[in-house]
């Protein structure tokens, strides 16, 4: 089985943020990470490919020059990188990003391929559907658990209270939620030099196939107007002490009528 | 293209959830401003029912459909549904739920009719004849203003709790709709609906290897919550979840989590409130023993009252809180559900 997994490299949000001139995030590569809930889909990809052999592949589509996220990723244990990257697509949007990520995974050819719920920065996760609707296949979203038997892959799927198992023949996407709590490994020493040796292939729009009006900010349906700090006005009343502290809440709950 | 804005509704286990109510609010309203119809549509099981409840919203048409399919399958069925009256009608804007079924849907929409999409949007106006919105940013630390460029239906992702229900007596032509066939290759619904710990009471459990408290479903849903009794690392075990679902349950409340208690599986994740968890705007919110990291505030901000239990008086939970304690929450939160609880007796 031949399993993609789909990643993203995100702005640390350890650091502080701003947004350009252009309107568009001030990136500094030195800063991004790998994107918080990748870790859990990167382990649920390795997992499954050590239960069913094959080959597990990382694909990452980033305007930063950087593989610092694919290197970590191949170090966890992943066969090969594939990075798209191509300056056509600076201020990309969703659509336009599923559009590529779909086009390399035709490319590279895929029984499974895995994504993030979601990315820590925008939070979207939007990208998974689109992606399936580009490839017309399935896809199981929000997995908190994913079995394969056959050809058909099988998940539990995270609802608001409880779970709903779900099913798709493969070729499939399935997206795996931060819930699955599969313990995602760290890189071992041995892992981090092999993962030097192991390839990593660069691709561009053109070997895609996509041509680059489709793609980045002249193509986006989404544009930032502005941006505003958020005040949180609050009263900030201060009990200092556990004396007197339950009764104080008890009062003011009793003043703001909710209870 | 016309005028109207529509809205979708989201329907659990046969019931209408409150964001459908708050998106067919807004899209009544939305509709007012850009002199168009609005119109909610409900599909799968309890949609009929459901039509009735989203009439009083001022919608002027709800489109509905009681059919199995789209409990059957995942996203395929309601996007086929749907592109079909998005391509026939061209309604300006549509409202869907910023939720794990809305986000398929609306990625699939947005792909197949080749539509802007707006995510995660907690405010949206007419500005200038065109739609203006706000969009939070960098664990919420940021409120951007975003547009829509280029033609098209809008797709608008609404986030949980962002716009108000509104009453109406208007009345509203109810329309059933036909179902599409079932998608040849699909994700289907293959098992029953499952819950962990199906038990009135909160339980621990020692399920995948870790110790965890589990509340029980009642107090389960941090979304449609008034209110919230949400406890941090500072807490100290998954034990002591106990005393904070005990209040949480003197308050007629549910339990909450920022992340590091989530992470660690003390709490199971659909406690997660924040940035990557779940946004919520409770009447009062209750800290305990969380620091107030800004992905936790950018979950909880909005809420009306803002109450944090904290040992550290530096906490940055202090800064956006209407009142703060700086104490022992294990010595006053079994004081505060003592005192609840005695109120309530007399």
């Amino acid at each position: 089985m031949r399993i993609v997994v789909c990643m993203k490299e995100t702005p640390s949000t350890e650091v502080s943020k701003s947004l350009g001139t252009d309107q568009r995030l001030v990136r500094n590569p030195t800063e991004t990470i790998q994107n918080p809930f990748d870790e859990y889909t990167i382990e649920e990809g390795i997992r499954q490919f050590e239960q069913h052999g094959g080959e597990v592949i990382v694909l990452t589509m980033s305007p930063a020059q950087t593989d610092t996220a694919v290197r970590r990723a191949l170090a966890m244990g992943v066969d090969r990188g594939v990075v798209v990257s191509d300056p056509a697509l600076a201020g990309s949007d969703a659509v336009a990003t599923g559009r590529v990520l779909a086009a390399a995974l035709t490319k590279i050819g895929y029984d499974m391929a895995l994504f993030g719920q979601a990315s820590a920065d925008a939070y979207g996760g939007v990208v998974p559907s689109i992606v399936a609707e580009f490839l017309g296949v399935p896809l199981l979203s929000f997995a908190t658990k994913l079995e394969v038997a056959g050809t058909t892959v099988k998940i539990q799927r995270q609802a608001e209270v409880g779970y709903t198992v779900a099913e798709a023949p493969l070729p499939a996407l399935v997206s795996i939620a931060k819930g699955i709590n599969n313990s995602p490994r760290y890189p071992s020493m041995k892992g981090i030099v092999n993962a030097k040796k192991k390839p990593v292939e660069t691709w561009t729009l053109a070997d895609l196939g996509i041509a680059a009006g489709t793609v980045g900010t002249a193509a986006a349906r989404e544009r930032v107007t502005g941006s505003q700090a958020v005040s949180t006005q609050r009263r900030r009343e201060i009990h200092v002490g556990n004396e007197g502290a339950a009764q104080r809440i008890l009062d003011y709950l009793i003043e703001q009528k909710i209870i | 293209m016309s005028n109207d804005i529509w809205s979708v509704a989201e329907l659990e286990q046969g019931k209408l959830k409150n964001i459908s109510l708050q998106l067919a609010s807004k899209a009544a309203q939305l509709a007012q401003a850009s002199g168009g119809r609005a119109t909610a549509i409900a599909l799968g099981a309890g949609a009929q029912a459901a039509a009735t409840a989203l009439v009083g919203t001022g919608v002027a048409k709800v489109l509905y459909s009681d059919d199995s399919v789209y409990d059957t399958y995942l996203a395929q069925p309601a996007t086929d549904a749907l592109a079909e009256l998005i391509r026939a009608e061209a309604p300006l804007a549509v409202l869907i739920p910023a939720t794990n079924v809305g986000r398929d849907i609306a990625g699939r929409l947005a792909a197949r009719l080749g539509l802007g999409i707006e995510y995660n949007v907690t405010a949206a106006e007419f500005v200038d004849g065109a739609l203006a919105m706000v969009v939070p940013a960098f664990g919420g630390q940021l409120n951007v203003s975003v547009a829509f460029a280029g033609e098209g239906t809008k797709l608008i992702l609404a986030r949980q709790n962002a716009f108000q229900i509104t009453r109406s007596d208007a009345t509203a032509t109810l329309v059933a709709l036909p179902a599409p066939a079932a998608p040849a290759q699909g994700a289907k619904v293959s098992g029953p609906f499952g819950i962990e710990g199906i038990t009135a009471e909160g339980h621990m459990s020692t399920e995948g290897g870790h110790a965890q408290y589990v509340p029980p479903p009642s107090r389960a849903n941090v979304e449609e919550a008034a209110i919230i009794v949400s406890g941090g690392r500072g807490v100290g075990s998954a034990e002591n979840f106990a005393m904070i679902d005990a209040l949480a349950k003197a308050l007629g409340g549910v339990v909450g989590a920022s992340r590091p208690v989530t992470d660690d599986g003390w709490l199971p994740h659909r406690h997660h409130i924040g940035q990557t968890g779940r946004t919520v705007k409770p009447e009062v919110y209750i800290a305990c023993g969380i620091s107030g990291a800004i992905q936790h505030q950018a979950g909880m901000q909005t809420s009306r009252s803002i109450i944090a239990i904290n040992k550290d008086k530096d906490a940055p939970i202090f800064t956006f809180s209407d009142l703060g304690i700086v104490g022992d929450l294990t010595v006053i939160v079994p004081e505060l559900t003592r005192l609840v609880e005695a109120r309530k007796t007399h």
